[in-house]
Formats: structure tokens, sequence, C-alpha cells
């Protein structure tokens, strides 16, 4: 394309005329036949192929996919014992489903099941194993009270969790498959009658559009989805923990689940969704508030604590108190360089640290933890690299990030401290209020699923500051959120 | 990626474009913490500013510098000259002026002070009974820092109303209203130590007169409202021995009123005083209710004598420290303040004083 | 435009747009103006700004909520508005560029007096470019975030309140003042920036309450103004306050804080956030209209346009005296433009409406 047509483009309005190609219709129409099976498998080594050849009966599966003992009681043991002319009505029994197409039995077995191949007709068995590993707690999101169990890998039991909490049959689940190689499952919920279709139609639309080679988790899919792939934050909320997926689901949200992924989305989702956690809930309503509060003063230290140091020593003297003063030119007056590089270097090396630490095995991250305190806490004051004040304000920045329950929405903050600070850096106090204009300018034009990024206060919503910003009593909870744009609004019915 | 160019282009030239310039790193700069102007013999300016000092390893010290300049500005550009720091004024705390030069008049150098931006308005304005640039370099034993000690002094005198509080704003603001004029607290060299020298009347921005340290709190009674403060009370003598009362945890309300006579304002000051009795020697019975009664007539005596002295004192200076001017203009009409001469008028109104105490309780003794 | 304003957005888009850098210098101007408790005069003014809200509500109503611009073109030939239309797309995007200058200048003054303004321009240029390429119903959200990024401010007028002594006040009204003509003009800067509301018309429904939102952002902005007016009378003497040249700056500066001293030049540094409305609220009417000069353009490229163009001309007055000269001459062409625009659009649509009823009549 030339230099011409693309400013062109830049400056004139044309619709338009591309657009995604045509989804392809997938190959339903063939009937499955155990050679063309077999040469689509050419190579597995570890395809298992047996047959039975008295009764005219070839099987397929991977033997480590599949649960010996499912395996021997219910195919093998019967298969071996049952006379040639039984074998239609053995097979009619309702473990066996025929399978009508091609694509179906490849997956099929890829996912764990038996083919069993007779004459024409091809049956599957799901004897899927083995078990995976069981429900344990979440690490990343841990709670006091409530609930402790988590979702794991296995699409099964994560549904099986949440439909455990919501026993209802409105709660509908929409199977997808995602990743042209890894033909990953991807489960889409929504309570009907709660959700708003529009929704569901919009999230469905998205995941059916990814046209990639395969993705292997949640927070990988939610990315292929989002609204504005490149900002900062994340525009969907992920959870490991069914308790509030449940809850999301009722405040009339739409949930995706991926196979093989212990956190689950869900949708649309504001800024201030990120900052509450099932904790609030749980605990009495002042505990919860006062709870949620600090989150959003974490927030503001984390972003601005260290911003304000190097914008104070760096240009604004005048705003020290006196008090302060003479403590902080000693300790500034060893360090031989600018706070901006001062503060850089020690927010650096405190994300080395959390990094090392979050990848180290947790007794080795306990040795991190201490010689990181000691080399920042300490050695770093005394050798002159740093003031002891930063300490401060770089270490309680660190820890108020931390207090930020979603582990996505953290990371994201700590960089757009970053920002902050070489703003300040820059251009001191008026650096900073750039980079919070910059900020707020970037996050109100943010959408998930097309509606606002930073719902209750734009668009504003007073109504759902009391479940936003607060976590006010039970019986003033009436309403779901408005995100939701749901017509069954009413959640709590009760009289007060 | 039209974006991303953008947010590139933005970075790339704010780091070129930074202030480099403007960089105030703070171990790079000598804050002056206090400063003084003087007037010497032979009539030059004499500025002295205090910086107190971060030495890696050592305890806090500081630098004095001294010069003669025309201008306190000038004087920065003189004194920069000689310190490897850059002299910067934001963090300036207390502005003290000798006597001398304040008796002509300091409008000047609060003018320069309220122009620059960089100044507080609530730098505190002090006068200097004597050399305030040897009260501000000299060394003191107990206070390593004088202009810090100076400040802390006079914070807390503020607080116990020895004092009144007068920041560049306040002064500023009485200066340029009709109808009152500024004061200033006065501190003096007392070797070891600096003390509390009185309080000073302006005129205008002329420093006129001063008022004995033990009259500030009746200073205090007479403009306005305060809570907390103590204050001994000379009742005469009995029989040879002196009666003394002392009342703290003061709290006190002024009200002004101002009637016409014949178009003479008179002035009713009413100050109404509630505090404990803390120390009596006297013979009153005060557990008992008509002691106290006759304890808080003999105060409110006391305290009225006091206060008219110190109207008459004003009035023969013609300063109006009290703002009775304000009140006066607030109780006519705007042309009729407009063709009064109140500073003309001011010497000969009448202001009369009325006050009334009330004892709160006598402390712990019954008896 | 899928999304319609709502009543509330309307309303603080209109009350951001109000607030801008006149409001540091506001009191200072009512002293020298009106004298003695010229804060008084704000509700004034306000009533003034009800009487064009009022013509603004008549065009609303007889419009049937149709743009200014289908109106004005379905009776005039384009040819003919063309000279209009670049009238206002110049004064508008003048407007933010010299707002924008001003407030640096002002900033300035607190911090940073050696760096180049015109690349603090620069920044906030690019800033404004950000925000107007977003289409109203975006500019209106961030409105709403400014909106509460800044009001906590106003709390910090209690911490005066204990410094607030009536005496000072004066019983007297407006007595001493200036009363020059310009200065009326001056004041009522501050108060300017509802009138961009005619162009929201074309981007609400029946459910935005049009009138009583800007109605509200108005009140909102009055009230913001007797406030802060009400506090410098009382903190200043009239005099003192008749010498300052922003007193808002001064009264911030007397703020003390046990963990933080002078915290003016953060706040007003946070002023960005209205500064930054203003700016963009007149640059994109100002690209409005262009859009109606050239419809095939994109918006995008000429918000850009409009942004660089301004930019540029920001390099002319370089001094604050001659900002204030710019702005002073702007605003009383926006004033006139304010009460100008609405009437003209009145006697159209009484052409129009009365050659549909000789139509209906025939």
């Amino acid at each position: 394309m030339s230099l011409r047509t693309n400013i062109q483009r830049w400056i004139f309005n044309k619709e338009s005329a591309q657009s995604r190609p045509a989804e392809k219709l997938p190959d339903t129409e063939r009937k499955p036949t155990l050679a063309q099976t077999l040469d689509e498998y050419k190579d597995c080594a570890d395809l298992i192929h047996r047959t039975y050849p008295d009764i005219q009966v070839e099987v397929l599966y991977f033997g480590h996919m599949v649960n010996k003992d499912l395996l021997n009681r219910e195919v093998i043991a019967l298969l071996l014992n049952v006379e040639p002319d039984e074998v239609g009505n053995l097979l009619n029994q309702p473990q066996f489903k025929v399978a009508n197409d091609s694509k179906g039995l490849i997956i099929g077995i890829l996912s764990g099941q038996i083919a069993i191949f007779r004459g024409e007709i091809v049956y599957l068995a799901d004897i899927r194993g083995p078990e995976s590993r069981s429900v344990t707690q979440s690490e990343t999101e841990t709670v006091i009270t409530g609930p402790h169990d988590a979702f794991n890998e296995e699409i099964d039991i994560n549904l099986s969790l949440i439909r455990r909490r919501v026993k209802s049959s409105h709660l509908k689940v929409v199977k997808l498959s995602v990743g042209e190689i890894t033909k990953t499952n991807v489960c889409v919920l929504y309570i009907l009658d709660i959700v708003n279709m529009d929704y569901v139609d919009e999230f469905v639309r998205r995941i059916r559009a990814i046209e990639v080679d395969g993705i292997y988790d949640t927070n990988m899919l939610i990315q292929y989805i989002d609204d504005s792939p490149i900002s900062i934050f994340p525009q969907f909320l992920t959870s490991e923990r069914p308790d509030a997926i449940a809850s999301k689901l009722l405040a009339g949200r739409v949930i995706g689940l991926v196979d093989g992924s212990p956190s689950v989305v869900s949708a649309p989702t504001s800024f201030f969704e990120f900052f509450s956690s099932s904790d609030d809930y749980y605990q009495r309503w002042s505990i919860g508030t006062a709870t949620r509060l600090l989150r959003f003063i974490a927030f503001g230290i984390t972003i601005s604590f260290t911003s304000m140091y190097v914008s104070v020593t760096t240009f604004h003297y005048e705003m020290i108190p006196e008090n302060l003063l003479l403590t902080l030119t000693e300790s500034r007056s060893r360090v031989p360089f600018p706070p901006l590089y001062e503060a850089l270097l020690m927010e650096v090396t405190i994300e080395l640290l959390r990094e090392a630490g979050a990848r180290l095995p947790t007794k080795i991250g306990q040795t991190i933890g201490i010689v990181g305190g000691i080399v920042i806490g300490q050695a770093a004051v005394q050798a002159g690299l740093t003031s002891n004040i930063l300490i401060i304000a770089v270490a309680s920045s660190a820890i108020a990030s931390f207090v930020i329950p979603s582990y996505v929405m953290s990371a994201s903050i700590r960089l757009i401290r970053f920002s902050l600070i070489m703003a300040a850096g820059i251009w001191g106090n008026f650096g900073i209020a750039i980079a919070i204009t910059a900020l707020v300018i970037h996050m109100c034009g943010l959408t998930s699923l097309g509606s606002s990024y930073l719902t209750p206060v734009a668009p504003f919503k007073f109504k759902d500051w009391r479940d936003t910003f607060i976590r006010s009593p039970f019986k003033t909870l009436i309403e779901r959120p408005s995100q939701s744009r749901t017509k069954n609004r009413i959640r709590n019915k009760m009289k007060k | 990626m039209v974006k991303c160019i953008l947010i590139a282009s933005v970075l790339g030239t704010s780091i070129i474009l930074s202030a480099c310039s403007d960089r105030r790193i703070i171990e790079e700069i000598g804050f002056i913490q206090s400063a003084s102007y003087d007037r010497s013999a032979d009539g030059q300016l004499i500025i002295a500013i205090s910086i107190p000092k971060a030495d890696s390893g050592s305890k806090v010290s500081r630098e004095e510098f001294l010069t003669t300049a025309r201008s306190a500005k000038e004087a920065r550009i003189t004194l920069s000259r000689q310190s490897q720091l850059t002299l910067a004024s934001g963090q300036l705390r207390n502005v003290l002026f000798g006597c001398s030069l304040a008796r002509l008049g300091i409008w000047e150098h609060i003018d320069s002070l309220v122009r620059d931006t960089v100044i507080s308005p609530q730098v505190r304005i002090t006068l200097v009974d004597g050399d305030a640039a040897k009260l501000l370099t000299r060394q003191y034993k107990q206070h390593p820092i004088p202009g810090r000690y100076i400040e802390q002094l006079l914070e807390k005198s503020s607080r116990n109303q020895t004092v009144p509080k007068v920041t560049l704003h306040d002064f500023v603001k009485e200066y340029y209203e009709e109808g009152i004029d500024p004061v200033a607290p006065i501190i003096r060299d007392k070797g070891d130590h600096v003390e509390i020298g009185g309080i000073g009347l302006f005129r205008d921005d002329r420093y006129v007169a001063s008022l004995h340290p033990e009259e500030a709190l009746i200073f205090a009674f007479l403009r306005g409202k305060f809570n907390q403060g103590e204050i001994i009370m000379d009742l005469g003598s009995r029989n040879g021995i002196k009666e003394t009362a002392m009342l703290s945890a003061i709290n006190s309300k002024r009200r002004i009123t101002v009637n016409f006579d014949q178009g003479v304002p008179t002035v009713y000051c009413h100050a109404r005083i509630q505090g404990s009795i803390m120390e009596y020697n006297g013979t009153l019975k005060i557990s008992d209710i008509h002691g106290r009664h006759q304890l808080e007539t003999q105060i409110a005596q006391n305290v009225t004598e006091r206060a008219n002295k110190m109207i008459r004192l004003m009035q023969n200076n013609g300063v109006d420290s009290l703002g009775i001017g304000r009140f006066v203009r607030n109780s006519m009409s705007y042309s009729g303040w407009k063709s009064l001469d109140w500073m003309a008028k001011y010497p000969e109104v009448k202001v009369i004083v009325n006050v009334s105490v009330f004892i709160k309780d006598v402390g712990k003794l019954k008896i | 435009m899928k999304e319609k304003l709502s009543c509330f957005h309307a309303a603080i888009l209109v009350h951001m747009t109000q607030t801008g850098i006149v409001i540091f210098a506001l009191p200072g101007l009512l002293a020298v103006q009106f004298g003695t408790n010229g804060w008084l005069a704000v509700p004034l003014y306000f009533i003034v700004t009800l009487i064009n809200v009022s013509l603004i509500a008549i065009v609303y109503r007889v419009g049937e909520g149709k743009s200014i611009f289908d109106i004005l073109e379905r009776s005039i030939p384009k040819v003919m508005l063309y000279p209009l239309y670049v009238f206002l797309i110049g004064l508008w995007s003048l407007i933010g560029c010299i707002a924008a200058k001003k407030y640096i200048l002002l900033f300035q003054l607190i911090a940073f007096p050696t760096t180049n303004p015109m690349a603090f321009k620069f920044v906030i240029d690019l800033l404004a470019y950000a925000l107007i390429v977003k289409g109203l119903y975006n500019i209106a959200k961030t409105a709403t975030v400014f909106f509460w990024l800044i009001i906590w401010m106003g709390l910090f007028l209690f911490y005066f309140f204990g410094d607030l002594e009536w005496v000072t006040f004066t019983p007297f009204v407006f007595q001493g003042g200036h009363h020059d003509v310009k200065t009326y003009f001056d004041i009522y800067a501050a108060f300017l920036g509802y009138e961009l509301s005619l162009l929201f018309i074309g981007y609400s429904d029946r459910k935005t309450r049009l009138v009583k939102a800007i109605i509200w952002g108005n009140g909102i902005t009055a009230i913001n103004y007797i406030l802060i007016c009400l506090v410098s009378f009382g903190f200043f003497s009239l005099p003192q306050l008749k010498s300052l040249f922003v007193p808002l700056l001064d009264l911030l500066a007397s703020i003390k804080l046990p963990f933080i001293e002078r915290i003016e030049n953060l706040l007003y540094g946070f002023f960005l956030f209205s500064t930054i409305l203003t700016i963009g609220m007149y640059s994109w009417s100002a690209k409005e209209v262009s859009q109606r000069i050239f419809p095939t353009v994109r918006s995008r490229f000429l918000a850009f346009v409009i942004v660089l163009l301004s930019f540029i001309v920001s390099f002319i007055p370089k001094s604050l005296y001659e900002v204030d000269k710019w702005l002073r001459l702007l605003a009383y062409l926006e004033f006139w433009v304010a009460f100008g625009l609405p009437l003209l659009l009145i006697s159209v649509l009484i052409v129009q409406r009365g050659s549909k009823g000789e139509l209906s009549h025939g």
C-alpha cells in the first residue's frame, strides 16, 4: 500500500470494506472411517489400537488419557466376553454413542474417549481419566472466612463447582472450542432471565472470531477478546473462586471457562470490580466497607508515594514540612544520583525481589525475602545508595500494591507507578498531574464488552456506589449492578 | 500504531525538554531558614541568613552568612557566592527585623517577600530589640540552630498568647486594611538564650511603640478570641503582703460595639474571661462563692485598669493595633467612613473597656 | 453516536467547561471591580447566564432537538454560513489554546520558571487531542471522573473557616469598586463555557433534559465561585485582595498540613483536570463546526489540524500580559457569540415556522 493511500485513509472517512472472513463451516459432513482416522493419527506412537478379530471390532484410544479401571470394566471386559452376534446389542448400551462426523470423532479420541469401530458404525465411549488434581485452595485469591475451594484445570470439575452453587435450570452453558490445533474447550455460562443477552451474544461472537493455533489459559483468552488489546488494564475480571463466580453470575455477568485453566472470566467488568473481594461479603458490612476503602487508599498510595517523593525532592523542596526536611536532606546528601534514578533503582530492586520470590519454591522464596529485607532495608541506606525515606515510600507502595485482590490488576498498577515516577522526575507535580490526566483520559475511553470501564463513576450511577466503594448492609443492596443492564434488577425482595 | 508513535513522541520530547534548569534537588540547596534585616550605624542594610545544614555522618549543624546589601534579593545573590549550595528561600520560616530598621519602615522588604511566589505567606514576621544579625548568627550553647530555636520559641509563645502570631499574610492584611495597624512580636538577646521582649506596634509599616511582655495577655484579651494562656495578676498589697492570683487555662472572648454620640464614636470593648485559679495568696476565701465573686471583680478591675493604660498608650502613639477602626467603619456609612480621617480622630475616641471574669474552678483543694 | 448524554453528565460537562483558569483571579477581579463584598456579584452574574440559558432553551424547544447546524443550513445557503463557521472555529480553538497558555504561564509563577512554556503546551495539546478524538460521550465521562478528582479540594475551604473574621467583610455592598466596563466581561469569562451546550443538542434526547442539566451545571459553578470568593473576601482584607494577581493561589499556599506544606503547586497541578476539559471542549466545538465545512474528512484529522494550528498560534503571546490581553478580547467576542448565536437560531427558527405555516395554510 502506498504512502499516499495510507495518508488518504487517515484523513478521509471511508467505510472499511474489510470485514472478517466468513467463518469456515466445520466439516461435519464426512462419515468417519477407521482408515481415515488412522491416517489422521499417523505417527502418533501413543495411540493404542486394538483389534478383536472374532467380533470384528477395533478400538482406538490414548492410553494415558483414559481411566484404566473404567476402560477394563466398561469396554474391554465386555468386548472380551461378548458373543459375536450380541455385539450389536452390547454397543447399543447407553455408554456407547454413535459418532456421526469425523471431526467429532477425532476430538473425542483426543479428549480421552475410546472409539469403537464396528463395520461402518463408530461408537464413542467416555472413559476419561486419569483424575486430575483435586480441588484445592486458591493460591492467589485467599480469603479468611468463606469457602476455600478453588477451580482447578479440569473444565468439568469447574462446571460442577459452579452448578453445585447455582442450582438452577436457568444456568445455561454454551460450549465452544478455541484454537485450531489445541481445540481447547471453552464454556460460556449465564443465567437466563438475569443476563442481558446482548452481552452473551457479543461474548460468544468474540470467542468464535478467535483464529489462533492455540490458547492455554483464560488470561490468554481474554487478551484475544479485549475491547482494547493495547491497553495496560485488564478488561475482564478473572477469578479462581467458585463463590465469586457464582455471585458474578447472579449479578448478571457472562462467565467464561477455559479447559485447562483454573481461572474463570467474568464479563463485563468495571475497573472498581477489581478492588472487591468475596471476603467483603462474608465479613460484617462495616468491616467490609473499611477493607474496601483501604484498598482504594492502597491504590492511591501505590501509584503516588514514590512519585511524590521524586517530585518533592527534585523540584518542590518547599513542600517538605520543616521537621522532615533535615532528616531527608541528611539521608539524601550521601546519595550520588538524582532522586529519579534513586527511586527507579529501588523500585526495580523491589520488582526483582517480587519476581524472584514468585518463581522460586516457597522455602527458597523466604530466603529471598530475608535477603531482600536486609539488602533494601539496611545495606542500601548504609552504603549511601538511597535515602531511608525513599525506602519507606517504596516499601509501602509495594505493600499497598499487594492489597489489591486481583493479581492481574495489581501488576498493571505497578507498571503505571513507573510511568508516574518518570513523569514526576521530568516535570515534578505538573508531570504527575499530566500523567494522571492521561491515565484518566485513557481509562474513560476503555470499554468492557462495550460497556464503560469506569461504570459507577462514569457513567455516573450513584446507586451502585454502595457496592463499589463501600459494602453497605445487605438490606440496602437491592439491585443488581447497572453495568449488567439486566431487566431483572431486583435481587433482594425482603421487606425492609 | 498511531497511538504508539504518539506515546513514544510524548515521552521522547518530554525527556529532551525536561526541566533540567528548574531542578531543585534538595541536597543541592541551602534552605534559608531565617533571614534578618538590620541597619548598620552608617545606614547600610545588613542581611544575615541562617541555613541549617545536614552534614553526612555528623550531627545537624548550620551555616550563617552575613552581608551588607541594598536589598534582600541582592544579598541572596552576594551570599550565594559564598556557598557551595544554591540558596533558596522556599523554606523560609522566620524573618527578623532590627528595631532600628523597623522604625524607618519595612514595607519595601515586606513587598519583596510577598512578591516572591516561592516564599510562603505563613512566614513569621518578628522584631528584634537590638542587633538582629547578631541574634541570628551567634552561638547558643544549647541550641545548635538559632533560627529553629527562635521559631519554636515564638510558636510556643503564640500558643500561650504571650505574643500574637504574626505571619507575613497577617502583617500584609493589617497593613493594607484601614482601621487596623499591624503588630509583631519582639525578641531580644539574653546571653545564652533568646527571650520574648514584648509586642511591637506599627503605624503603617513603621515600628513606633512596644508593649511590655507582661501586658501581652491584656493585649490578647482586647484583640480577639483565644483559648489558652495564663496570667499573673497583681491585686495590690494588704498588710504589707503582695496579693497575687494566677489565672490559667483561660478562655477569652471579646466583643466591640460602637455608639455614636453626635457623630463622635464611643467604643465599648467587652472582654469575657474564663479561667481557673491555680495560685492565690490573698485573704479572700476563694472556695466560697462570695469570695470568688469578689476575686472576679478584683481581677476584672485589674485587667480593666491595665487595658485602659494600654489603650491610652496606643492612642498617644496613634496606632490602632486593636483594630478599633474596623468596628467604627462597620458601624458607619461608607461615605461617612471615607470622609472620616480615622487616624486623626483615633486619639480622641473614647474607648470604654468592660471586663467580666468568670472563675471556673480553683483547683483540687476545697479550701 | 450510540449513547446519549445523561442529565448528570451534561451538567458536569457544563460545569467543568466553565471552571477554568479564571477562577484563580476571580476574587481579585471582583474586589477591584465591585469593591466591598464583591462576592455578592457572583449570583448576579449567575442570573445573567440564566437569561442566556433560557435563549438556548428556546432553541432546544422550538428546534425540537435538531442540531443547530441543521437549523441554520435549512434556511441559509451553506456558502453564506461559511464565514460564520470559520469565525466560530477560529474563536473557539483560540479560546482553548490561549486558556492553556495562560494556565501554563501561571504555573510557571510557582514552579519551572525557566522551562520553555511551549514544551508544557505541547504535552497539554497532545492530551487535548487524545481527549477530543474520543467523542462527546467519552469527554463527558472524563469530565465526571475529573469532577470527582477535584471537587474534594473544596474541603480545604473549611481550613479557612477559623481564620475568617466577620469584621473583615464590612457591611458595605459594592463600595469602592472600579466599575470598569471591560472588567465586567473579564469576570463573565469565568462563566463562559455553558454556551457550548448548543452543540450538545444533537447528542441528547428527551431523557437528557438538557436545559435542566445546563442550569444545574451553571449552578454548581456559581456555588463553587461563591464559596471561594466568600472565603477570599474574609481571609484577605479588601485592599490586599485588590493587590493580588492570583488570590486563589495565595489562599492555597496558606494551607499547612502536618505531612505536607505549600500544596498550592500540587493542587494547581490538579487544576489541569478542569483546564484540560475547558481546552478540550472548546477545541471539540471547533472540530464539530469544521466537520460541517469538510464533511468527508475524518474527524480525527480535523482534530489534529485544529490542535496543531492552535499550538502554532500559541507561540505568539509570550508574557502573561499579552495572554491576558488576548483572553480579554476572546472573552468579549465569546460573550457576544453566547448571546448572538441563540438569537440568530431563534430568528431562523421563526422564519422556518412562518414558512411552514404558510405552506400548510396554502
